[in-house]
């Protein structure tokens, strides 16, 4: 992951590149993915029994915990590092207008790699909305619902820890399937430079995010300069 | 073949032989037992019962611990169900969901009776049936076992009036046909121990439809990208690729071209 500046400002354009997610937002995104990850591996020999045998003697339990705390400091995390951006990813995942209604009827266009004429589209799109508000609500499920298993199950009896564990596996099959149409859509658009570098080319946010842009642009205009940086802007495509 | 024990508690004298016995015949450490002797009196006199407890597995058909088990480390077999430690990865989930209170936790891992497989399927009999001296215990084929039940609990009745077996309709049938002399409720015995059916949601649902939902998802997203790759191939703007308006433009004038060609 590339160093920026620390004068960071949202949409700032550098040779016909956006930047669209800060520092802050792609270490945590790094700390969701991999504490997912491993959480992922390490609980899959719960439901697929012909892996049980890599559950064996607790060792996945242990590193389960590990991983969990990981997970459950991300949003600590992203309020300490970027306030700003964890509210408005909050805000922005429960706030659908009508263009995003429309969008949401459109989807399957966008949904095979056609972005192309999809009505105009926010800093996320309706189905980043829904995915993001969806993480929000199955992470919620599977973090009280792993920690009700892991401190109190002792004291449950056993129709309360039946629910707590099909809580815990339903939220995270959730999960799992929102993270295999986060990979799909990250490949389809060949979105992983953007998480990487931070930046996504102009072109391809006018497409997907015109608002966004719109909105930047708006902003600079209002702005006497953007604070310069340090280092060129990193090349190369990505915009989930 | 559905296999059964006889435990039969008019005849038990609580002489612990059998806990010695599993204790050696399966090399259970200081801390493990199987099977707990104690005894019972209840009632205020004269109507006082009282009797010897022998609590142990009792080998559910319909067994909430291998229900919750999400690793196979408890399996069913032979009409018991069987303990693989090695598989156990001590969530602790049998623990909470037996009715019978039997599984416990020893070094991080759950533990209980396995019904001596590997005595048992080598023909033998169990430790705690080999042993025991006052002929409270048997093993064998569950009708034969049923059988000698009854025909107990009716002698029994002459004494016990109500004498009865407990084992034939519990959780499915258990794999453990006791002889009581006095009404479950009276031994602290559940009378009918259900299994919630959330419990019985865990295996028989979730499990196979997660692994279904990831599989098929995962082989849905391949082909899905591959239409959408070659939708972006064949007319479509190729994300990511266009680094400038120009570019875009281009894209778009040189597939009008080969469209006219």
């Amino acid at each position: 992951m590339s160093e920026t500046s620390v004068a960071e400002v949202e949409g700032v354009d550098r040779e016909g590149q956006l930047l669209r997610y800060r520092t802050g937002q792609r270490y945590i995104h790094l700390l969701v993915a991999s504490s997912f990850t491993v959480l992922f591996l390490t609980g899959l020999p719960l439901i697929f029994e012909p892996l049980s045998f890599l559950a064996a003697n607790g060792w996945s339990r242990i590193i389960h915990r590990v991983a969990a705390v990981g997970f459950m400091a991300v949003p600590f995390l992203y309020l300490l590092v970027d306030r700003q951006g964890a509210k408005e990813l909050i805000v922005d995942s429960f706030s659908y207008d009508k263009d995003d209604r429309r969008w949401l009827l459109h989807m399957g266009q966008y949904f095979l790699g056609n972005a192309e004429g999809m009505p105009p589209q926010g800093r996320l799109n309706a189905g980043q909305k829904l995915h993001h508000a969806s993480v929000i609500i199955l992470g919620a499920g599977v973090v009280f619902s792993g920690l009700v298993l892991w401190i109190w199950a002792g004291q449950l009896t056993d129709v309360q820890l039946s629910w707590a564990a099909l809580v815990h596996n339903v939220s995270m099959l959730g999960l799992v399937l929102l993270l295999i149409g986060h990979i799909y859509f990250t490949v389809v658009y060949k979105a992983i430079n953007a998480m990487h570098t931070g930046y996504v080319p102009r072109t391809d946010a006018e497409l997907e995010h015109a608002k966004w842009v719109a909105e930047m642009d708006a902003l600079k205009a209002r702005e006497p300069q953007v604070p310069p940086t340090e280092q060129d802007p990193p090349s190369g495509p990505g915009n989930p | 073949m559905r296999q059964a024990f006889l435990l039969d508690l008019t005849q038990c004298i609580g002489c612990t032989g059998c806990v010695v016995a599993c204790n050696t015949g399966n090399e259970l450490g200081e801390d493990t037992n199987y099977i707990a002797i104690g005894d019972h009196e209840r009632g205020t006199f004269p109507e006082v019962v009282a009797g010897i407890d022998n609590h142990r597995c009792y080998h559910c058909t319909e067994a909430a611990c291998v229900n919750v088990c999400p690793t196979g480390a408890l399996f069913q077999e032979d009409g018991l169900t069987r303990m693989n430690a090695d598989a156990c990865i001590g969530c602790q989930y049998c623990v909470q969901a037996c009715p019978y209170d039997v599984p416990k936790m020893v070094n991080g891992v759950s533990t209980k009776c396995d019904g001596c497989r590997d005595v048992t399927r080598a023909g033998g009999s169990p430790w705690c049936v080999q042993t025991c001296p006052s002929d409270a215990l048997r093993y064998g084929r569950r009708e034969e076992i049923a059988a000698e039940a009854h025909r107990r609990a009716s002698v029994m009745r002459a004494k016990y009036p109500n004498a009865q077996v407990y084992g034939e309709s519990q959780t499915g049938g258990l794999g453990m046909m006791v002889v009581i002399p006095e009404d479950p409720d009276t031994m602290g015995i559940p009378a009918d121990p259900a299994i919630p059916t959330v419990t019985e949601a865990w295996q028989d649902f979730a499990q196979p439809i997660g692994v279904g939902a990831i599989a098929l998802t995962v082989a849905g997203a391949g082909v899905a990208a591959v239409i959408a790759r070659r939708h972006q191939l064949h007319g479509g703007h190729e994300h990511g690729t266009a680094e400038t308006a120009e570019a875009v433009a281009a894209s778009a004038a040189a597939d009008q071209d080969e469209e006219r060609s």
